[in-house]
């Protein structure tokens, strides 16, 4: 029973990676990094709720603060990367290349 | 069984020190201000005379002990040991091996003194010191140790050295040509050699492979495999001694300077094949077959040399051909398994020989540099002392009694004859007479009638002292060497057989002392005629001749050079030259270059895989992720 | 049997708005499927007896992170015309499913693995916020500790970031 919730986890979490990996625009790429944390966030209740201890709620929880210290950074980069190039493309930016 | 004695490593070691310290001292001064001859000739005749003091020492420490028991081992330490295969590096006295360190230790102190003056002058003077004392080093290991690979050791030592001695005068590209062919031709012997010794250890090295452990377990040894680990035995004898068909190089060899000729072409280097076919004996003994074919080769290399002896006009190669000959009648000795006379004969003949190679330096040196014997003549006023000496050597080797070489040549002949081989006895006959035919050719036309070269004659002088002094040395020895060994029809006692008799496996065989009186008389006579024969012809004084017929080939050495190089020497650089031609540059070339024109093409490949776009990176994760999972789920189920 | 329905109902609808936001081109329809998403999670949680992180589920994250995520979007005032035009999008697609499908098989066969429990009755208290805050002050000190640190460093960070504007006049 408890086994649905967790293949309902490993399903958000491939699709968060689907996300990442097919969409060039900024935010839907941040958005599906925050959905592949949900998932782990729903597997850690998941499991804390099997094993009936209350560690899974506090790392969800501790997960949850990181995320939203993320999304500031993120969204703060993503201003700053607007302001610069003036697009939401990440292909624009390739300064890695060598 | 055996003493220890740690004094037997002093004996190669101190030759060897002083090959370095000159060779170094030479490297360091030779550009800037070159040291003077003096030293270089004080320091290279140090450790040879050390030598013969210190064999002297293990000779006299042999003498002490009873005869069972004359084995002297010194164990420096174990060289490598695999499986079980265990070489020590370590020296064994007995009485073989303390004869030969005796008269090569001696005539090699000797020959190093006469170098002295011989050398005078040269602007490689140290070098040469260098390489001689190297030289003796590599004789002294090759004599001294104690199984099969040391000895090799010493027989690859003195192979270079011949080498670089030869090519010594390198600005003549013709000297360096015969140094490379004594060099390649000794190799095709060592091959023999390495062969051989490794079928040995492979049939009965289980035991130990030094001499006296293989003695022991030699009865082991099938006759197949105890008849090829003779015959390859002897391929590299064939190539260290100059026998049939690896003689080419020695008469070649004479291209280096004339002590280096007596040293190592007459005196040591070219006796070792002998040293070893002796030193095998409990092997050759058992298989009579292997000892009939080293007699049969001796004998026929004799033949053929003392043919080609006979029309030379070098005197070196007269001298060269001749030393050919009489190792043929050393294996013949061996052969026949008259050990002990043969190797009586190699030590006679190291005087004899060298004492006549010495004596025609001596000439070479008055006459600056002169070697061809149609250009001299008249030369016994102007040099007494070379010509008496050279006088006593000539007798010697063409074996007038009771000179040296009479009674160690008839004692081979007569165990020949007495062991049954008479077609090896009536060659061995021949040969003699032969050889005293051109010998005293040589002595005739060197030294009697009128000079041929008047300019030459007027300037020539007695050499220096430093080296008539040797000449005298050596002149007394194979003068008067035979009293060692006298058959008992002479009053003697057969000395050095005795001597030698728990070195070697020998029988000797009772025959009627007839026998011996009709074989001894035989060598007489037939020395005679050829000693007459020689006067009749070049006594008087003689013009030189033109070769025709057969004269013509013999003078020509049978023209065996030619037929080796179009045979052997041209089709390997046939062989070479489509290899450098074809092979080289269609296929390893090509192979080469396929390797690396792959790895440019996949950094290129690579090179596309680094897009710089964060996200395509992030796809490459996924794809390692995914794999990984793969092969992951796998291991679950 | 009515946690059978609702789970399913929440379950659809996750995946549902998760789909959405992969598939939708203008990130405002995404980030709204998003927040579909989210709170679907947040009912999943109520049905797991999670009840603080259920209710911070949807205070922080459907409230706060995702508001952010909006105002952001809203700020910059993208027009369909400052997107950037994704042209391969359904062949990253399929290849990336392709890629996920040996992932997602392998977790799903480790999940498949672990011994099953029927869901017992939790006692009274599970999931609440007196349990949680014990647990986390007494065994998770530390790590509630450099977590706050953390977002201070963010803080500081965002500040940084987003007024280097300021700054550089």
């Amino acid at each position: 029973m408890i086994q649905n919730y967790l293949i309902l986890s490993v399903i958000l979490f491939c699709i968060g990676i689907l996300g990442v990996i097919s969409r060039r625009n900024v935010f839907t790429v941040f958005m599906s990094i925050e959905l592949m944390l949900n998932a782990a966030n729903l597997a850690f209740i998941t499991f804390s709720r099997l094993h009936e201890s209350m560690d899974g709620h506090v790392l969800a929880l501790l997960v949850m603060a990181v995320a939203a210290a993320e999304a500031a950074l993120a969204l703060a980069v993503v201003i700053l990367l607007h302001k610069h190039k003036g697009n939401l493309d990440t292909n624009v930016f390739s300064l890695l290349k060598g | 069984m055996e003493h220890n004695a740690t004094y037997l490593g002093l004996i190669p070691l101190f030759p060897l020190i002083g090959a370095l310290v000159i060779g170094l001292l030479h490297m360091l001064t030779c550009t800037k201000r070159p040291l003077s001859e003096k030293m270089y000739g004080a320091l290279a005749c140090v450790g040879p005379i050390l030598s013969f003091f210190l064999a002297l020492v293990a000779f006299f420490h042999l003498k002490g002990l009873p005869a069972e028991e004359r084995f002297l081992a010194h164990n420096v330490y174990t060289w490598f040991a695999v499986g079980d295969l265990h070489i020590n590096m370590g020296f064994l006295a007995d009485p073989l091996s303390s004869l030969f360190l005796l008269f090569v230790t001696f005539i090699g102190s000797l020959i190093h003194i006469y170098s002295v003056g011989y050398m005078a002058g040269d602007k490689n003077y140290g070098k040469f010191f260098a390489y001689l004392n190297l030289f003796l080093g590599s004789m002294l290991i090759l004599v001294l140790g104690s199984g099969p690979v040391v000895m090799f050791v010493g027989w690859e030592g003195v192979g270079l050295c011949s080498y670089l001695l030869i090519s010594f005068f390198s600005e003549d590209t013709d000297n360096v040509l015969a140094g490379n062919k004594a060099f390649i031709v000794n190799r095709i012997g060592d091959l023999g050699f390495v062969l051989g010794m490794s079928v040995l250890f492979w049939a009965i090295g289980a035991g130990g492979f030094d001499y006296l452990a293989l003695q022991a377990n030699a009865h082991n040894l099938t006759s197949a495999i105890g008849i090829t680990v003779c015959l390859l035995l002897f391929v590299g004898a064939c190539g260290k001694s100059a026998q049939i068909p690896l003689y080419v190089w020695l008469p070649d060899a004479m291209a280096g300077p004339t002590p280096v000729s007596a040293l190592i072409h007459a005196a040591t280097m070219v006796t070792a094949g002998v040293y070893m076919v002796a030193r095998f004996s409990f092997i050759y003994a058992q298989f009579p077959i292997a000892g009939s074919v080293v007699a049969w080769v001796g004998i026929l290399t004799a033949l053929l040399a003392a043919i080609f002896a006979m029309f030379q006009k070098d005197i070196k190669k007269i001298l060269a051909y001749s030393t050919v000959s009489q190792l043929g009648y050393m294996f013949a000795a061996v052969g026949v398994t008259a050990y002990s006379a043969g190797i009586f004969h190699v030590f006679t003949h190291a005087f004899f020989k060298a004492l006549l190679f010495l004596a025609a330096g001596s000439v070479i040196y008055a006459l600056h540099h002169q070697q061809d014997i149609w250009k001299m003549g008249g030369l016994k006023d102007k040099l007494p002392k070379t010509y008496w000496t050279m006088m006593i050597g000539a007798l010697a080797l063409a074996g007038v009694p009771p000179f040296s070489g009479f009674f160690s040549k008839d004692e081979i002949l007569f165990s020949a004859l007495a062991n049954g081989h008479t077609g090896i006895w009536l060659i061995g006959v021949l040969v003699a007479g032969m050889t005293a035919y051109y010998t005293f050719r040589m002595m005739f036309l060197v030294f009697h009638g009128e000079p041929r070269d008047k300019e030459a004659y007027d300037h020539a002088h007695e050499p220096p002292a430093v080296m008539t002094i040797p000449l005298i040395v050596l002149a007394v020895g194979a003068a008067f060497a035979g009293v060692l060994n006298l058959p008992a029809i002479f009053g003697g006692s057969l000395n050095v057989s005795h001597w030698l008799a728990p070195s070697v496996v020998e029988q000797h065989p009772h025959v009627s002392i007839w026998l011996e009186i009709f074989a001894i008389l035989s060598s007489v006579a037939v020395v005679a005629v050829g000693v007459y024969i020689a006067y009749k012809k070049f006594g008087q004084g003689a013009e030189e001749p033109e070769f025709t017929g057969f004269a013509k080939v013999g003078y020509n050495k049978f023209y065996v050079d030619e037929i080796y190089n179009a045979v052997f020497v041209q089709t390997y650089k046939g062989f070479g030259s489509v290899i450098s031609r074809f092979l080289e540059p269609k296929v390893t070339d090509s192979g080469v270059k396929l390797s690396s024109w792959l790895y440019q093409k996949a950094g290129i490949a690579f090179k596309a895989l680094q897009v710089g776009y964060v996200r395509i990176y992030a796809i490459y994760m996924v794809i390692g992720l995914s794999l990984m999972s793969l092969f992951l789920s796998q291991t679950i189920n | 049997m009515y946690a059978e329905w609702l789970f399913i109902v929440f379950s659809v609808l996750s995946v549902l708005g998760a789909i959405g936001l992969v598939l939708f081109r203008h990130p405002m329809s995404g980030a709204m499927s998003l927040i579909v998403t989210m709170i679907s999670l947040a009912g999943l949680y109520a049905l797991l007896s999670a009840k603080l992180i259920f209710v911070l589920q949807l205070i922080v994250y459907a409230g706060a992170i995702m508001s952010l995520i909006l105002f952001i979007i809203m700020f910059l005032n993208i027009q369909t015309s400052d997107l950037p035009e994704e042209k391969g999008r359904f062949y990253y697609l399929l290849g990336g499913t392709i890629l996920i499908i040996p992932i997602a098989s392998f977790l799903i066969k480790v999940v498949k693995s672990l011994p099953g429990s029927q869901t017992t009755i939790v006692g009274n208290g599970f999931g609440g916020v007196k349990e949680v805050g014990l647990v986390l002050f007494q065994d998770w000190l530390l790590p509630f500790e450099i977590v706050s640190i953390l977002l201070l460093v963010s803080l500081v960070g965002a500040v940084v970031l987003a007024g280097k504007r300021r700054l550089s006049k």
